[in-house]
């Protein structure tokens, strides 16, 4: 009898502390690391065969082509490191930010993961991400002044500032989005072919479009557009050639409602409504015109080195071009990146930036990746040779490489703390595109809404630094 | 007496022991997260560092946020698809009763959508949706309309929600009627056959409060399921929709914590989601045990 209820007590006691150490990992208490964090990194903390097998977790994210060339890497990783085992975490791209999130609040930060630019001060002030500095400027394998300084810098922090100081994370890559061009329908109607270096102004940009925009049954449809731009990936393209932007130098300033953005945005807005060379929003969302581009009815349309494999099998030529220059005469486009970092908990740091090297700054992983055709070289000797190679598509991949070292830039969002006021501006923008209210009117009421966020935003930065 | 009260100890052990799992899976699962979001929501989180405590300003501050209310306004305008749903689920279950030719067919018709995952709707309704393409407005045109781009347009977008909602939970609903349908006693339609009642008559008498618990728990899930909806808004419209217009609260919240580094704000809402829907619930069973009466 008082055997078994001994044995009750001992199982319940067991429970308790279990149920009470579950508490502590689901907390952000730091001290815990890893103390029953299961799951991610249950495989680095088996302490005791260190020296034998290191256990790592890569955790990322990206389509079905993507997944498989870094699966490859990461083979091709162990077989280089007989003693490193990685364990791979891959989500599709959308639930990728919530996964990471979840894990980082859990306490269970993967070893080595992706993560966006626009994280890097949060991730930074709350300590999560493994200072790279180190490990990487002294280090005889890498070759920082040979990847592309853009993408570096984007993963730099000194404190107060994103771009400078201290590096967090490396690029897995850069994307530039630069304007691609249906050829072979430019050759059927006899328009010039666009220069390959000088841009379009505005104005010419106008009437080329507006010559291949046609309606080609006389249905009084029109069913071949001179171009298609989704406004949240392109418009920054017509605002900053415009010599305008977001925000101010300090980024603490929403600075939407000076006259070359009121002129910026009302020309994105007038390509449909007073032009009518792109598809309205009642007649495409940015799936149809992607799907137009890929049918060749539409004469201009950005294009991602990631697009590039999908692209091959276009039934049409295309090229690339800098995007139409506004009033700065200077072409300017959005150039995405992604961050490799590793988390600060990890316990085997030099295995973690190991891995990270091998997947961004090494030959051999390099040319895995750019084989799959889902990203451009971040070495710039093996880009350079990548782009002179014109027998594959597009014959002008130089352009990429263009916008990476000339006028390619990062979206606002990256520099403010979280990009909630960055959104905003999408999420009332329809009206403006619609031509139910004016560019004008629009930033009139909008960039206070803006400014709230931005505060907000700033603020919490303030107080995530103590 | 002593025999008597070591089996009864033993019992109590064997009890706690079978009962132990579940519990531990409320406590750590259900119980923790709910505490510590109550918490949260006091405090100014933002999901990786440090909590401060901030008392009540994350629920002030909903009271003047623009987003939020549009958020709870779309979330409370979709529940206009709960009367749709629930009037076309019982005629189909009628119809179904009354043993159409194909019943068993026509039942795993109204099914398959039940059974099928959310997201992979999500995504066949957003193709079918498509205003240029899809299959919707290809059929509208063989009538003559020509449809909107529904998921693009602020205010086609909840409705368009709404159907896709509609059609996904009408087997289930459907399900439930039939049941309750077929245990209704045939004696009953009998006797006001033989007092002459017509159709309608033994409907509104006999089968509607009938089926009355039936309604009320499909009215009463319908509400707290309609309060979390979440995977159609986020997969069909990632950004919230035209202008915000199909944003849902959880979607919302979602935004909030694991896109704005806000946890503790999300919290808060989630706290008001979570007495919301507790209150909305009391009520109802409040004004179910008013009306209910005994059927002898």
């Amino acid at each position: 009898m008082f055997k078994k209820k001994g044995w009750f007590t001992l199982l319940s006691l067991v429970l308790m502390v279990s149920v009470i150490l579950a508490g502590c990992g689901g907390g952000n208490d730091k001290a815990s690391s890893g103390s029953n964090s299961g799951g991610e990194t249950a495989a680095n903390t088996d302490k005791k065969d260190s020296g034998e097998t290191k256990n790592l977790t890569f955790m990322f994210r990206g389509g079905t082509d993507e997944q498989k060339a870094y699966e490859g890497v990461v083979k091709q990783f162990e077989a280089d490191h007989p003693n490193v085992k990685v364990k791979i975490v891959v989500t599709a791209a959308d639930q990728y930010a919530t996964k990471l999130k979840a894990s980082i609040t859990g306490n269970s930060v993967p070893d080595v993961f992706y993560f966006e630019s626009g994280d890097l001060k949060a991730y930074v002030n709350s300590g999560i991400l493994l200072d790279l500095t180190g490990y990487i400027e002294n280090n005889p394998n890498i070759d920082l002044n040979n990847i592309w300084q853009y993408g570096v810098d984007l993963y730099r922090y000194d404190g107060t500032m994103a771009g400078q100081g201290n590096l967090y994370g490396m690029p897995k890559d850069v994307g530039p989005f630069a304007l691609g061009y249906n050829k072979t329908m430019f050759e059927a109607a006899g328009v010039p072919l666009p220069d390959n270096d000088k841009p379009y102004t505005w104005d010419e940009f106008i009437k080329v479009a507006q010559q291949l925009t046609i309606d080609k049954d006389g249905d009084g449809k029109k069913d071949q557009f001179g171009a298609g731009f989704n406004v949240q990936w392109a418009l920054p393209a017509f605002v900053w050639s415009n010599g305008a932007d977001w925000l101010d130098a300090t980024k603490t300033k929403v600075t939407i409602d000076e006259p070359n953005f009121i002129e910026a945005l009302q020309f994105f807005a007038d390509m449909q409504l007073k032009y009518g060379i792109t598809p309205s929003t009642e007649q495409a969302q940015t799936l149809d015109t992607y799907q137009r581009w890929m049918k060749g009815e539409m004469a201009f349309f950005p294009v991602g080195p990631w697009d590039m494999s999908t692209y091959e099998k276009l039934p049409f030529e295309y090229d690339l071009i800098p995007y139409p220059a506004g009033s700065t005469g200077k072409s300017a486009t959005w150039t995405g990146s992604l961050g490799i970092g590793a988390s600060a908990k990890t316990k085997h740091p030099d295995e973690a930036v190991e891995l990270i090297n091998y997947l961004t700054a090494s030959k051999e992983g390099m040319e895995a990746l750019v084989q799959a055709k889902v990203q451009i070289p971040n070495l710039i000797d093996m880009a350079t040779e990548w782009a002179a190679d014109t027998t594959t598509k597009p014959a002008n991949k130089e352009e990429f490489l263009q916008v990476v070292n000339e006028y390619g830039r990062v979206l606002p969002g990256h520099y403010t703390y979280n990009a909630e006021w960055y959104s905003l501006f999408y999420t009332d923008i329809q009206p403006v595109l619609d031509g139910k209210i004016t560019a004008a009117e629009y930033v009139k009421e909008e960039q206070p809404k803006m400014q709230k966020l931005l505060d907000k935003a700033v603020e919490q930065e303030a107080k995530s630094k103590k | 007496m002593n025999a008597k009260s070591n089996l009864y100890r033993k019992e109590k052990i064997y009890g706690f022991l079978f009962i132990l799992p579940p519990l531990l899976g409320l406590l750590i699962f259900t119980l923790y997260p709910m505490i510590y979001s109550i918490y949260g929501s006091f405090t100014d989180w933002d999901g990786l560092g440090q909590m401060n405590w901030i008392g009540l300003s994350n629920f002030t501050d909903l009271l003047s946020d623009e987003l939020f209310h549009k958020a709870l306004f779309n979330t409370l305008f979709m529940m206009l698809g709960i009367p749709v749903g629930i009037t076309l689920a019982l005629l189909l279950a009628l119809g179904l009763n009354r043993g159409v030719p194909g019943t068993t067919a026509f039942r795993v018709i109204y099914y398959v959508p039940v059974i099928s995952s959310l997201a992979a709707v999500s995504i066949m309704w957003n193709w079918a949706y498509n205003g240029d393409y899809g299959l919707v407005n290809q059929f509208l045109d063989l009538l003559g309309i020509s449809g909107p781009n529904w998921m693009a347009n602020k205010y086609t977008v909840k409705p368009a929600l709404i159907i896709m909602a509609v059609w996904k939970g009408l087997g289930y609903t459907m399900l439930l009627y039939l049941a309750a349908l077929q245990s209704v006693s045939r004696s009953y339609y009998e006797a006001a056959e033989l007092d002459g009642a017509n159709g309608f008559q033994s409907f509104w008498n006999i089968t509607w409060p009938m089926v009355r618990p039936v309604t009320f728990f499909i009215i009463v899930t319908n509400i707290i399921g309609g309060s979390q909806i979440f995977t159609e808004m986020n997969i069909m419209t990632p950004t919230g929709g035209p202008e915000y217009a199909s944003a849902s609260v959880v979607f919302y919240i979602w935004q909030k914590a694991f896109g704005n580094f806000q946890m503790g704000y999300a919290s808060a809402m989630a706290v008001f989601l979570g007495v919301f829907i507790f209150v909305v619930t009391l009520i109802q069973f409040r004004m179910n045990e008013k009306q209910s009466f005994d059927v002898d």
